[in-house]
């Protein structure tokens, strides 16, 4: 896919893979003219914004090596970093990796508010989940918590609900506590829409999952759905061949008791039939940098490292929270301008050149795109699938791993 | 670099070698024939057991559902902290802990420091290969495989349903194999994990899938006859129906039964072993299932040994896990449908020796290593971490050699259970040799590596020395010194050098006519493209390619 690309015509390239928000989709098309890459086909409004990246111009080139010599200084002097914003491929993971691990710090993602609070269900009870393919060809009951998905995940209905499946010839999308705009709508095509509006998602989805799992709770209407609007979506989930529940934490508040709440529903569901849980999230490859944390350290995201040990804790070592003892911030964001949140001390940037900082930052050093400048590989949100991203064009800038490479000093 | 063992005693079973006094030399990472030339490097063993790098064929090392029991057991890791490397300066490596769940770095240590220089992980989905081998990139001091399962994906099934021919079977498998960049086939509980997405919650040896109507005889013996034709040199690695339920021995009888002769690799057997006499309708069926396994030379087995303790159980098999999840300890599982592929299911359990199941479990797998006579056919696994821990092998190797300790903890067990078991009639020790062929010899015969679990010269320079010690489980506790390609990685049962492994995989000749139909499935109803399904060799072990063995097919 990679495509040499010179002031010659226009170059379409097919089966672009996208690595912004976590769906994971791999069938975009796009121009590249020189330094331009152009959405074509098949590309959210989000991704298009992003695939156009503004460095089109010369201003932006690579950082000289006495950036880099000012940020080895500071990482040298730094007693407690904060490593946050990661947003990088897993390559660029693991450099960020290799260089808390010599200097200490706290790891943390610009995303994962929506993450933790899914974990503070899953780690508690555990929970029964599916993925993408899964819901395509199974799903018959599609039961989405809080507000249309679309806003932060383009396509999602038409990756998740297409017309054909191999297992369901009818779909039913059941929203609970919000509504679907146009864009949801012509992506679900003749898919049935049931919309129930709910002022309290929680109290809402606790009654449909007792109305799931046992007798009726009493009363009249719950968290502002009426009772008889509750009992047909549970009658609708319960006799569903196979129940999926959908949520972007993210955009919920509060997120942990709608992750525990709808747990527990799919819970209860399959005790009888079959269903499944699919939160989702994943922008900026948090659900790979989290992999990655996983399966190094033991541990997720918000993790510290000090001396010869590492420690987890959700709520310390959240960005904000780590930011109030730290001495440095590391920001990584190579996906999208994402700016570093406040901080006092100095502050490193490996990221988008487009960034706009409040006040200048002690180091910036931009870096290319995943997808767009370099190869790299990214997770979907369901943390099984993961993918490989291609480069569009040729870089001018490192990537997130060449760059955090160079800050290690050759031993 | 031309490194000599001098004093040794050579284990070497593969050369018909049992504790041959006689130095052993390697050049470059490759063994050579002992010279007098002047070497780099000598050490001097003073009589210590000289053997191959040890090979473990089935152990959970990698993927998905270990980064889920990692996430879900994070009191594992908590109470296993980071281990200090005195001998590496006291350099953090970044290499975690935990026990059940070990990270990569922990996980390469560890079985370092047994002596182990090659682990396979036995269940990785095609959907999660990507990842699963990004996992093993990071696992240091050990060359690693993965077995590909198949059987319960969407296509293989409606392949069969649809009576497609062997040959565009075999041309499927060639090509999953290829793609995922694995060594093997697996099957896990064939055609189940399939049918629990229709609702199924359970499925016998010949009951038909819900919606294909394929039974579960019909997956193993078509796959059998897929890696047979295309030359994969390790047999069906299958994990069979009904796991962990009593009567299940019946359904392995049937599952040797039904093979007709071809070969085939039980796993994890203990957890098949199991019949429905007693008060409490179960009992071991050990004795009936070994004795099927003794008379039928194309069976090789592998136990999935319990150790009593704290673990967690990660498998692909969701429909078995499902069904045990109100067994977990702590109280929370966690299961998913993955991908028209396969599933998983993680269930924290402690094995507890005053419970009578429990303790039964530890006795059918010591009474399957004891009474299943050939050692070449019969391979030592806990299934870690779904048994215990790979960490709990010095121990288990004591019980199998030393017949007044095994009887001595035999005695501290519930007690029921101890009058259900045959285990104190059974006189048999193991021998060192045989130890060196369940851990060595055997699995890379049977896995078709030529210059792995021996010592002759041209074999890879994967070496664990060990100091003689009548108490076995200190003896293996601590390897004396390891060799990983040549490289000294362990010294007196510590690391003291972190070496890169790198990645077995087979490849096949497969009919490419597949990647039409392949092209289709996989854009359309999977909703992502097999291009981007597959693995190219560079994503393997940070971009240095696996090993491979081309394989040589026809056979049928």
């Amino acid at each position: 896919m990679s495509s040499e690309t010179s002031a010659g015509a226009p170059l379409i390239v097919n089966d672009v893979v996208c690595g912004f928000c976590g769906l994971g989709c791999d069938d975009l098309v796009v121009e590249v003219a020189g330094r331009e890459v152009r959405p074509k086909a098949s590309v959210c409004p989000e991704a298009a914004r992003l695939l156009r990246r503004l460095d089109t111009a010369d201003e932006a080139g690579p950082a000289a090596d006495e950036v880099y010599d000012r940020a080895r200084r500071l990482l040298d002097a730094a007693r407690a970093p904060v490593f946050a914003g990661l947003g990088a491929d897993i390559d660029g993971g693991r450099a960020i990796l290799d260089l808390a691990i010599r200097h200490g710090g706290v790891l943390d993602h610009a995303a994962s508010d929506g993450l933790f609070a899914n974990y503070a269900a899953v780690q508690r009870t555990g929970w029964l989940s599916t993925t993408l393919a899964e819901v395509r060809n199974h799903c018959d009951v599609l039961l989405v918590i809080g507000e249309d998905p679309t806003a932060a995940f383009g396509r999602f209905f038409e990756r998740a609900l297409p017309a054909e499946a191999l297992f369901t010839a009818s779909r039913h999308v059941i929203v609970l506590g919000g509504s679907l705009g146009a864009s949801a709508r012509r992506q679900l095509g003749g898919a049935t829409v049931t919309e129930l509006a709910a002022d309290d998602p929680v109290a809402a989805l606790a009654a449909l999952g007792q109305m799931v799992s046992g007798p009726a709770p009493r009363g009249a209407s719950f968290g502002g759905a009426t009772a008889e609007a509750l009992a047909e979506a549970a009658a609708a989930l319960k006799g569903a061949a196979y129940a999926v529940a959908v949520w972007n934490a993210a955009a919920l508040d509060p997120a942990d008791l709608i992750a525990e709440r709808a747990t527990r529903l799919v819970d209860a569901l399959n005790v009888t039939t079959r269903a499944g849980v699919f939160p989702l999230g994943g922008r900026d490859n948090v659900t790979g940098i989290n992999q990655l944390l996983l399966w190094r350290l033991g541990y997720p995201l918000r993790t510290a490292i000090r001396g010869e040990a590492s420690e987890h804790d959700a709520s310390l070592y959240a960005t904000g929270a780590a930011l109030k003892d730290a001495d440095l911030l590391v920001w990584v964001s190579a996906f999208r301008p994402e700016p570093p949140p406040a901080f006092d001390g100095p502050v490193i940037v490996i990221g988008h050149p487009d960034i706009e900082c409040a006040t200048p930052p002690d180091v910036f050093i931009p870096v290319g795109t995943p997808g767009v400048d370099h190869a790299g590989t990214v997770f979907r949100m369901d943390s099984i699938v993961s993918l490989p991203l291609g480069a569009l064009r040729v870089a001018t800038l490192p990537s997130v791993a060449e760059a955090v490479r160079r800050l290690v000093p050759v031993r | 670099m031309r490194i000599r063992l001098r004093g040794g005693r050579v284990l070497d079973p593969a050369n018909r070698e049992n504790a041959v006094a006689r130095d052993v030399e390697f050049v470059d990472g490759r063994v050579v024939a002992p010279t007098g030339e002047r070497a780099d490097a000598e050490y001097e063993l003073g009589g210590a057991i000289v053997m191959a790098g040890g090979i473990d064929l089935h152990s959970h090392i990698a993927g998905g559902k270990m980064n889920l029991a990692r996430l879900l057991m994070q009191e594992d890791r908590r109470a296993y902290p980071e281990k200090i490397l005195p001998q590496m300066s006291g350099s953090f490596c970044g290499c975690g802990g935990g026990r059940a769940v070990p990270t990569a770095h922990a996980t390469g240590c560890r079985y370092a420091e047994l002596g182990y220089t090659t682990v396979f992980e036995p269940a990785m989905l095609g959907a999660n290969a990507r990842a699963a081998h990004l996992e093993m990139a990071d696992i240091p001091n050990l060359d690693t495989g993965a077995y590909l399962v198949l059987g319960n994906d969407d296509f293989i099934l409606r392949q069969i349903a649809q009576g497609a021919p062997q040959e565009e079977i075999n041309a499927y498998v060639g090509w999953m194999l290829k793609a995922t960049q694995a060594f093997a086939i697996k099957i896990v509980n064939p055609g189940g994990i399939n049918a629990f997405k229709f609702n199924a919650r359970k499925l016998d040896l010949d009951e038909a899938n819900p919606h294909y109507e394929v039974t579960p005889r019909k997956v193993l013996t078509t796959l059998i006859r897929a890696v047979t034709e295309l030359g994969v040199p390790h047999p069906i690695h299958l994990h069979g129906c009904n796991l962990g339920v009593p009567g299940n021995d019946e359904t392995t009888l049937a599952t040797i039964a039904a093979t007709e002769g071809r070969r085939l690799h039980l796993t994890h057997l203990q957890f098949h072993s199991y019949g429905t006499e007693g008060d409490r309708r179960f009992s071991s069926a050990a004795a009936r299932i070994a004795e099927m396994v003794n008379a039928n030379p194309n069976i090789s087995v592998d136990v999935g040994q319990v150790m009593f303790g704290q673990t967690v159980t990660a498998s692909a098999d969701y429909m078995s896990q499902y069904r045990n999840r109100g067994l977990a300890n702590p109280k929370k599982s966690i299961g998913m449908d993955i991908e028209l592929d396969a599933g998983c299911g993680v269930v924290p359990f402690e094995y507890r020796d005053k419970n009578f199941v429990n303790a039964l479990q530890w006795a059918i797998g010591l009474e399957l290593f004891l009474l299943v006579e050939d050692p070449w056919r019969i391979f030592l696994t806990t299934d870690h971490p779904n048994g215990g821990p790979f960490t709990t092998y010095p121990h288990l190797i004591r019980l199998l050699m030393d017949r007044d300790f095994r009887n001595a903890q035999l005695a501290t067990l519930n007690k029921t259970a101890q009058a259900h078991t045959l285990l104190g009639q059974i006189t048999r020790e193991y021998s060192l040799e045989e130890i060196a062929i369940l851990t060595r010899a055997a699995p890379a015969r049977i896995l078709g590596l030529a210059d792995k679990g021996h010592l002759a010269p041209g074999a890879v320079a994967d070496i664990a020395v060990h100091d003689e010690n009548a108490d076995r489980e200190a003896m293996f506790s601590k390897a004396k010194l390891v060799f990983k390609d040549g490289r000294l990685i362990v010294r007196d049962g510590e690391v003291v050098d972190l070496a890169p492994g790198t990645t077995h995989v087979v490849r096949t000749e497969f009919d490419t006519a597949i990647e039409g139909k392949l092209d289709a499935w996989f854009d359309r109803t999977v909703g992502l493209k097999a291009k981007h399904f597959r693995l190219s060799d560079g994503e393997l072990r940070g971009g240095r390619g696996p090993t491979v063995l081309n394989c040589v097919g026809g056979a049928s």
